[in-house]
């Protein structure tokens, strides 16, 4: 018996370091980066493998609308315009150049020439026009932004012009701003779309599973050819081992960063630390159609009540920078202008005005999707209260939280807009009376004719001037009680160079070299 | 037996259909909108109403429901929302992760159990008997994600023996495979193990306190002998049905593991589903779900019965 028990005791215990001893002795290389690499036929430099968070949910830019999905595409298609790197102005992209007619409602592209789809075929103004033409005839995810396209048309194979009901002078930063406008091939069959991308860019789509995508280098590619030989994007979700597989060289780069990690990461030398101030921003907003938040008086007396460095400082570490407006400070179009002061003395005069009654509850709507808004409720619940308002905190998924947004059913909710480039962006379906987005119901005839004008300006001066006032309306009136700016943080393996960080938090590879 | 066996299956057909009725109910009772979701806050009602209509999901629920449920029955699950894949693909492509996992997960739970919880009926009260208490214990009480983390910052991190995360297909790099394999494997394992160890133990305490354990003992046969022929084979049938229903619950999914290592397996694309309100994919994998548990339980059934003439007869 005790011979019995001896080995099945030694079993046991063995299990583990024994099936550890084999996997060790057979390999130290991690595998992963090199696969892609060999079987890619890259002619030079190896694959850089990048953790991401999420799965794209899949890869038709013209359909996708998840952030997972344009990580990737960003490498795989080009758009006619397309932000610089530094200060998101809007440059050449497939598009060299272009003209506007005097009185602003007709653009005309001059195109890129020698530029090859990864399925060989060239690229023409037909592409342009079949492109754009899906968006607006399927009325796919990002049709609205075509809203004052007249019709597109291509005169030649190297011109496309575009005709407006109304001058849109951020015309460019709607077609070039994200991927969603990407161009593809004429009659490219759109059912693979979702699954085989077929861009001009520098990486073309390889291959994909449930765990990974993994991307070559192109070789017809018409811009600076790529150093690395290709990307594989690695789906981690839990940041803990994003950073593990950082560390331990299974992964080269990763945007999944808890942000209480920052302060170890800058100390560690064998990663590095990229922060931008990003174009995001993030709010709280009240019902205005339900009272008592219908009243301007209470919602600007919730708006005394806060401290927003305690609430940022929270639910960002110091990955974020306060703001009360929505419009970050590095943009050209940031606007300086900050009348709430925290002082709940001046918040309960308010309330009084306004004649209501104490306690007060408040139901505030945040979403486990985005775990900030969870912490950051929690703030403000703690701040509201000598306030005599009762936070009562409501934790939704995201899709019974955008259920619940779309039929007005909350007091408040927290949320953030991603990826602004265009003063448009930042207020226009947000805060327009009946604007598309404008869930929390506000609505006054002067902001809408300040955003109505600014949107049809074409001098940049007078447009800022026009989108300032605008700004300053929204924010005296507490459409959307601004908070916060976060930055883009992402890591990456020491030696890895050409790389940058983007404010609009598009990740471009094509630049990258790994260290020789 | 046939009778018996073809009983089962009849029933089994009977529970697939009611599993598939309140599958499709209770999802599009679950508040949240698909398109709404997939269009994400910059939403316009144009935009909206056209995926609307192509999801179908403008047509009445009962519509739906019928059109879901005769083309499952041809095999065909529909195609997800979310990517425009079949569905059926999309869970052949996870099956692979998910089998390895349940599979990786059973031998590392059965390594700890039988030895452990057979050692500790052997000498109860014993430092051994004490030791696979407390091992256990902590095994079904700490959880899954911190032990997940734990092992990924030690064996990953620190000593950099296996990968911190994510799955390498057999057919690719069969090594590669083995090691992605560990960490999760060992997880699930833990927790899987500590419940049959204590399984394994109580059914081997009431083994040897069985009366041809006596007689046996009594006629002079050794200890060895006695634990392998009497012991064992009685104590370690009643093993074949929990750990029958401890594979079925690993292959539909551990959610928490797979998660914590990227593991892209069917716990993951219910989890995703479930989130993206991704109605076909959703139903799918439940009824997949409800599939293993059915054969996995039918096959114990039919296995028990084999291993034990008394239950057949």
């Amino acid at each position: 018996m005790i011979a019995v028990r001896r080995r099945a005791v030694l079993a046991a215990l063995s299990a583990s370091p024994l099936v550890a001893a084999t996997a060790c002795s057979a390999g130290e290389g991690v595998d992963t980066g090199d696969d892609t690499g060999g079987t890619s036929g890259g002619s030079g430099g190896g694959a850089f493998v990048a953790a991401i968070s999420a799965q794209p949910d899949q890869l038709d830019p013209h359909k996708t609308t998840a952030y997972a999905s344009f990580q990737v595409l960003e490498n795989v298609y080009d758009t006619l315009v397309v932000p610089d790197g530094d200060d998101l102005s809007m440059q050449p992209s497939l598009a060299t150049s272009w003209e506007t007619s005097p009185d602003g409602l007709t653009w005309t592209f001059t195109l890129a020439q020698g530029v090859t789809f990864h399925d060989g075929s060239p690229f023409r103004a037909a592409d342009v026009v079949f492109s754009y033409r899906r968006i607006i005839d399927q009325d796919l995810a990002n049709s609205s932004r075509f809203a004052t396209v007249a019709d597109v048309t291509a005169p030649d194979d190297q011109h496309v012009v575009i005709t407006l009901s109304e001058p849109t002078p951020n015309l460019l930063s709607r077609i070039g701003a994200f991927k969603g406008m990407a161009i593809l091939p004429e009659g490219v069959d759109e059912s693979t779309l979702a699954t085989k991308a077929v861009g001009t860019g520098p990486f073309s789509l390889q291959g994909s599973s449930a765990s990974e995508i993994s991307l070559e280098r192109f070789d017809g590619y018409w811009g600076q050819a790529p150093d690395i030989g290709g990307v594989t994007f690695q789906f981690i979700t839990e940041p803990v081992a994003a950073l593990t597989a950082l560390t331990t060289d299974q992964v080269q780069w990763t945007d999944n960063v808890p942000p209480q990690k920052l302060a170890d990461l800058g100390e560690d030398d064998s990663v590095e630390l990229g922060k931008v101030a990003s174009v995001d921003y993030w709010y709280l907003a009240m019902n205005c159609a339900k009272a008592p938040f219908d009243e301007v008086e209470v919602r600007r007396a919730v708006a005394f009540a806060l401290d927003r460095e305690a609430i940022t400082e929270a639910a960002k570490f110091d990955t974020a920078r306060v703001n009360q407006t929505a419009i970050p400070q590095d943009s050209k179009w940031y606007y300086d202008y900050a009348p709430f002061t925290t002082d709940v003395d001046q918040a309960k005069q308010l309330l009084q005005q306004a004649g209501v009654s104490t306690p007060l509850t408040m139901g505030l709507m945040v979403t486990s999707e985005y775990p900030e808004t969870v912490t950051a409720a929690q703030v403000i619940a703690s701040q509201l209260e000598p306030l005599g308002i009762t936070v009562e905190i409501q934790t939704e998924d995201f899709a019974t939280w955008l259920d619940r947004e779309g039929r007005g059913d909350f007091d408040a909710f927290m949320l953030g807009w991603l990826g602004n480039v265009d003063p448009a962006d930042f207020y226009e379906d947000q805060h327009r009376t009946g604007g598309a987005n404008n869930y929390q119901k506000y609505s006054n005839p002067v902001t809408d004719d300040l955003l109505d004008r600014g949107a049809v300006e074409p001098d940049e001066a007078r447009r800022k001037e026009l989108y300032d006032q605008a700004a300053k309306q929204i924010v005296d009136d507490v459409s959307y009680l601004y908070l916060y700016n976060p930055d883009a943080v992402q890591v990456w393996k020491k030696g890895v160079t050409g790389y940058q960080v983007r404010a609009d938090k598009a990740v471009n590879f094509d630049t990258v070299a790994l260290p020789s | 037996m046939t009778g018996v066996a073809v009983r089962r299956v009849l029933q089994a057909v009977v529970v697939l259909l009611g599993v598939s009725v309140l599958t499709f109910l209770l999802v599009h009772l679950v508040p949240g909108d698909p398109v709404r979701l997939a269009l994400g806050t910059r939403f316009d009602q144009s935009t909206y109403d056209a995926l609307r209509e192509r999801a179908g999901l403008d047509q009445p629920v009962l519509t739906q429901f019928l059109s879901w449920i005769g083309h499952a029955l041809t095999g065909d699950l529909g195609v997800s929302f979310r990517s425009g894949d079949p569905v059926t693909l999309l869970i052949l492509e996870r099956l692979p992760a998910t089998v390895s996992l349940a599979l990786a997960s059973i031998v590392v739970a059965l390594l700890i159990a039988v030895p452990l919880g057979t050692a500790s009926a052997l000498r109860p009260r014993s430092f051994l008997d004490g030791f696979g208490t407390v091992v256990s214990q902590i095994g079904i009480s700490v959880p899954e994600f911190w032990m997940g983390i734990m092992l990924i910052l030690v064996f990953a991190g620190t000593l950099g023996w296996f990968p911190a995360s994510g799955y390498v297909p057999f057919s690719q790099d069969p090594l590669g495979w083995a090691r992605s394999l560990v960490l999760p494997a060992v997880t699930t394992g833990l927790v899987s193990g500590s419940v049959l160890t204590r399984f394994t133990r109580s059914s081997v305490l009431e083994a040897l306190s069985a009366e041809h354990v006596r007689t046996a003992r009594a006629k002079g046969l050794g200890p060895r002998a006695v634990l392998n022929w009497h012991v064992l084979r009685n104590a370690l049938l009643p093993l074949v049905t929990v750990t029958g229903v401890q594979l079925a619950y690993l292959l539909s999914g551990v959610v928490v593991v797979e998660i914590v290592f990227a593991w892209p397996g069917l716990g993951l694309l219910a989890l995703q589903s479930v989130q993206a309100r991704d109605y076909p994919v959703l139903q799918g994998a439940v009824l997949l779900f409800a599939v293993v548990f059915l054969v996995l339980n039918l096959v114990v059934d039919l296995l028990y019965s084999k291993l034990d003439p008394r239950i057949a007869s």
